[in-house]
């Protein structure tokens, strides 16, 4: 009998922590489709006309699908290589006994500690100087540096936790570092990989700051610099506006909804035990 | 060896696209297709692309992206030809940071003759002519006719800033909000604070301050105080502090309030805001100037206002500035005038406004003797945005009007 | 034997430095440059345009700590500190255990506590800006059902710091709550087993074995948390902009608002090395006094 209360208002706290969030995010996509002068008075209720054409005006709009593209290149761009490298450079720190390796390690800390706003001046100029302006590098570059310090913590403590055996035996062979790396390491790492791309997929998705700086050509821009082809100078069209960005969250919920099994095993690895 | 292959390869390359592609304008604007200017904007890049075989790019950027990336973009290899401005102290920036070109060669003085010379002169500095001007804008009181004869006001009586206080009183009293405003955004408050300057100061006292600093002067901080006794009647809507200028325009175009306080684009963004859609009927609004103040040495028909148009950056070439010549002229700027977008500077394409408001703040305008740019464009990227904390701390009731004052003060001396 | 060592140390020395280059390359350029350019801008008045020319000393760092608006947001920045450990992590370790155990619907709860995070700052802060709108939004709806007059949390200035710390609530209990579910999960099931033989009820379990068990993955979520607080930049711009008078800028807003924005660099580069080094600081001090580094797995 007790169980029972007790699973029920467990239920009970649940659901209505679910409803906090789903709420806001019902009435953005809700938003989507009403008229702008509505979502002032009726930001609750369902339309009173649903307005489809916001919706289905964005997803026949080529503009919106060029900006889903590059936004998609350059997450894809920034996870491959934070993966590849944060990975490198965590089995160094996981494995390999050397002076600097604390030292080092702390280094890559660093990136945690410095706000994205100064550097944005810094930046800009060291990306001009390289003549990688308006081009994809000038934001996958910068956000693959910032991404690191993250995903070398995670990648280095899931690495310590791996099975001794597994090196002993494979060093008994003769295996290089090389060959441990892509042969044992990697493929037993698909959890913390999946937990770094998601990480590193959604700050890249999300990121607005970066893209605008850097990128001129509209033939380039990111999703969130799709927001503003909807702002006038008289007037925000916030029901688009809410259309739009419940579109452009599906791709990430739907991401994580395919990964989220590895994110959890991932974050069990070890990581969490740092 | 290198500089001849070098050389050898630019004359190839310009060779090979001499005709199609001779040049690529660059011309970056904030005016979103919808807006009532774009049409004409598009017509003067086809017209003078066939004209002259250059071709023109159009960039849009909304309008707080656009000041947030302008500065990067004016040092990198993609800034654009010609952009947007409100002039002032952020176009002198430029210009000291030597980001602007001087077209005082290519501007032909008969060219010049055909647009206002207030106008083209806020686009010189130090003697280069570094832009064109497009379009004067004023801010004044707009009323709703409806809840201020409601409320028993008459508007020809509210000559001086004690009666417009009387009324803000009377209104209140009548149960209707008196006046809308946008807290957040800060801007719109910013514009009485410093209309009470004008009204106070005058020209002489703007300039001396100008040069000299001074903004702490007894006459400014009267202009606070005669704030602080509007705010004291508790004039504003509900939350006003977390209302952005679209709010605003919403609420007056909902009939919420009696008066705003802003410039003439407030005729079109008060519909376009609106919960319907429509807004106020255009019988159902009014325009009344700042009301002078007492013992103010300012004169009444001083206005407060913009002048914007468009910049050349340092690698804009003639014909970028010969495009803006053919767009800025009497044709267009009477199509864009009689379609309410914008108050024109090409002489005589007023004549062609048929928007009732928008002829009166053109009169307003050619008759005053002292237009003052908006001061947050003004002063500069930081003092004015001193001057707009600074407005909307008092009128929230947080600083005193000497405060306000310093506050400008120091932030000016810091900038010298 | 012997070239075996010496070949498995050339090996480790190669890769070494070959696994290191490139992250150690695009990092220093990237981060750790630009770390030192703000520093060097930060003694100099600049506006951004071409070179910095007015070299001012620390006079940019002298106003900083007299200014009040900055001294604001260092205590604004304290008290999201304090809501995310006192409230938020504790919560999310509750709502962590409450759906680690295999109850029905687990993945289901999850996803949907995680979804906040995944969602873009600016976007969350457009939502609840509208939520918390006085007149239409959410709030104003459900105050109004209750037959009050909504308040305008947002205008208010002794509460609008309050709307700020629930949306940083909502948006970021989530990744907490997954690195405890994590670190749950990776408590050995004989231990739980013995628990309950020996009669431990849900309660005594939790606290007894399951939080002790769990300490470095607190340790870890609380690092992060202090970070991520220090840094807060996306969410408060466009649910106050830093307002009303400058009562919510937390120290990143206050660098964009008062540095960037004004043309400032010079001064906004000295915010961003001050916030930097506070960083550092509580790093520091965290890593003494909380973590070990050891050599398992290092050969």
């Amino acid at each position: 009998m007790k169980t029972n209360f007790r699973t029920f208002y467990l239920y009970l706290f649940l659901f209505l922590m679910a409803a906090m969030i789903i709420i806001p995010l019902y009435v953005s996509v809700m938003g989507g489709f009403k008229h702008t002068g509505e979502l002032r008075t009726n930001s609750l209720g369902l339309p009173k006309d649903w307005k489809f054409e916001n919706y289905t005006s964005l997803l026949g709009n080529t503009d919106f699908w060029l900006f889903l593209w590059n936004s998609t290149v350059y997450a894809v761009g920034t996870t491959f290589f934070v993966v590849l490298f944060a990975s490198m450079t965590a089995f160094v720190f996981a494995h390999i006994k050397f002076a600097a390796n604390k030292f080092l390690y702390n280094y890559f800390l660093l990136g945690l500690m410095f706000p994205f706003a100064t550097a944005i001046l810094p930046l800009f100029l060291r990306v001009r100087d390289f003549g990688l302006l308006g081009t994809s590098w000038a934001v996958i570059l910068p956000q693959i540096a910032f991404g690191l310090g993250f995903s070398i913590i995670l990648f280095r403590g899931f690495f310590r936790q791996m099975p001794r055996e597994i090196f002993d035996a494979a060093f008994v062979d003769g295996c290089s570092y090389y060959q441990f790396y892509f042969r044992f390491t990697l493929p037993l790492s698909t959890p913390i990989i999946a937990t770094v791309s998601v990480i590193t997929l959604t700050g890249s998705w999300n990121n607005y700051l970066l893209p605008l700086i850097m990128i001129n050509d509209e033939s380039l821009y990111s999703w969130p610099m799709g927001i503003m082809v909807f702002r006038g100078e008289y007037f925000t069209d916030w029901g688009k506006i809410l259309a739009y960005v419940s579109l452009t969250l599906l791709p990430a919920v739907i991401f994580f909804f395919a990964l989220q099994k590895y994110i959890v095993a991932g974050l069990t690895g070890g990581a969490v035990k740092e | 060896m290198k500089s001849f292959y070098r050389i050898l390869s630019s004359f190839i390359v310009l060779v090979a696209f001499n005709t199609a592609n001779a040049e690529s304008i660059k011309w970056l604007h904030l005016f979103g297709e919808d807006s009532s200017q774009y049409p004409n904007m598009v017509r003067a890049v086809e017209e003078f692309e066939a004209k002259t075989g250059h071709t023109v790019v159009l960039q849009y950027l909304e309008n707080e992206s656009f000041k947030a990336k302008l500065p990067t973009m004016l040092q990198s290899n993609d800034r654009p030809d010609i952009f947007y401005s409100w002039g002032g102290g952020v176009m002198y920036d430029q210009a000291r940071a030597g980001f602007l070109r001087d077209v005082s060669s290519v501007v032909p003085d008969s060219y010049l003759d055909t647009v206002s010379a207030a106008a083209a002169d806020a686009f010189t500095f130090e003697g280069q002519r570094v832009g064109l001007p497009l379009q004067v804008s004023q801010v004044a009181w707009w009323y709703n006719k409806d809840l201020m004869s409601q409320a028993g006001i008459d508007v020809s009586q509210i000559k001086m800033w004690d009666d417009l206080l009387d009324a803000v009183k009377q209104i209140k009293a009548a149960g209707i909000t008196p006046i809308c405003m946008g807290g957040k955004d800060k801007w719109p408050v910013h514009f009485v604070w410093t209309h009470l300057h004008i009204r106070n100061g005058g020209k002489g006292l703007f300039l001396e301050s100008l040069n000299n600093g001074g903004w702490d002067r007894p006459e400014y901080i009267r202009s606070g105080e005669q704030m602080l006794e509007l705010v004291e009647l508790e004039p504003f809507q509900k939350g006003w502090l977390a209302a952005t200028w679209p709010d605003q325009a919403g609420f007056f175009g909902d009939g919420k309030c009696a008066m705003a306080f802003m410039g003439n684009w407030m005729y079109g963004a008060q519909a376009s805001n609106s919960a319907s859609g429509e807004g106020l009927a255009d019988a159902n609004m009014g325009m009344f100037n700042m009301p002078m103040t007492s013992g103010g040495i300012g004169d009444s028909g001083d206005t407060l206002g913009g002048i914007n148009g468009w910049l050349f950056s340092s690698t804009a070439s003639d014909a970028a500035v010969e495009l803006m010549m053919h767009y800025v002229s009497l044709d267009i700027q009477k199509e864009d005038a009689s379609n309410g977008a914008y108050i024109p500077i090409v002489k005589g394409a007023d004549g062609s406004l048929t928007n009732p408001f928008l002829q009166q703040v053109a009169k307003n305008i050619s008759n005053s003797e002292y237009h003052q740019i908006f001061y947050d464009q003004f002063l500069g990227a930081d003092i004015g945005r001193v001057v707009n904390d600074v407005s909307t701390d008092l009128a929230a009731g947080i600083i005193s009007a000497e405060e306000a004052t310093q506050a400008v003060q120091e932030a000016w001396e810091f900038n010298q | 034997m012997r070239s075996l060592k010496s070949q498995a140390l050339l090996s480790r020395y190669s890769t070494l430095i070959i696994f290191l280059i490139p992250a150690l390359t695009v990092f220093t350029l990237f981060v750790v440059l630009p770390i030192g350019e703000a520093a060097y801008y930060s003694f100099f008045r600049w506006n951004g345009y071409g070179d910095p020319e007015k070299y001012v000393g620390f006079k940019n760092y002298a106003y900083l700590f007299k200014n009040r608006v900055f001294i604001m947001s260092l205590k604004n920045n304290f008290y999201i500190i304090a809501v995310s450990l006192l409230v938020q992590l504790p919560f999310a370790l509750l709502i962590a255990l409450m759906i680690s155990d295999k109850i029905k619907g687990a993945t289901f709860f999850r996803t949907i506590f995680f979804l906040p995070y995944i969602l873009a700052e600016i976007v969350t802060g457009l939502i609840w800006a509208y939520i918390y709108d006085g007149n239409y939004g959410l709030v104003a709806t459900v105050w109004e059902f209750f037959g009050a007059e909504a308040p305008f949390i947002i205008a208010d200035k002794d509460w609008a710091l309050v709307a700020i710390l629930i949306v940083v609530f909502w948006k970021f209990f989530g990744i907490h709550m997954m690195i405890y579910i994590a670190g749950l999960q990776a408590i050995s099931k004989e231990v739980l087993e013995a628990a309950k033989v020996d009669g431990a009820g849900p309660i005594t379990t939790a606290f007894r074995i399951k939080i002790p068990m769990l300490i470095p993955t607190i340790k870890l979520s609380v690092f992060l948390s202090l970070l991520g607080s220090l840094q807060l930049f996306d969410i408060i711009m466009p649910l106050t902009g830093g307002g009303p008078s400058n009562v919510t800028h937390s120290m990143v807003t206050y660098l964009y608002y008062f540095g960037v924005m004004r043309m400032k660099i010079g001064f906004g580069s000295a915010v961003g090395v001050v916030i930097f080094l506070i960083c550092v600081f509580i790093a520091i001090g965290y890593q003494r006094t909380l973590m070990r580094d050891d050599n398992e797995n290092k050969f």
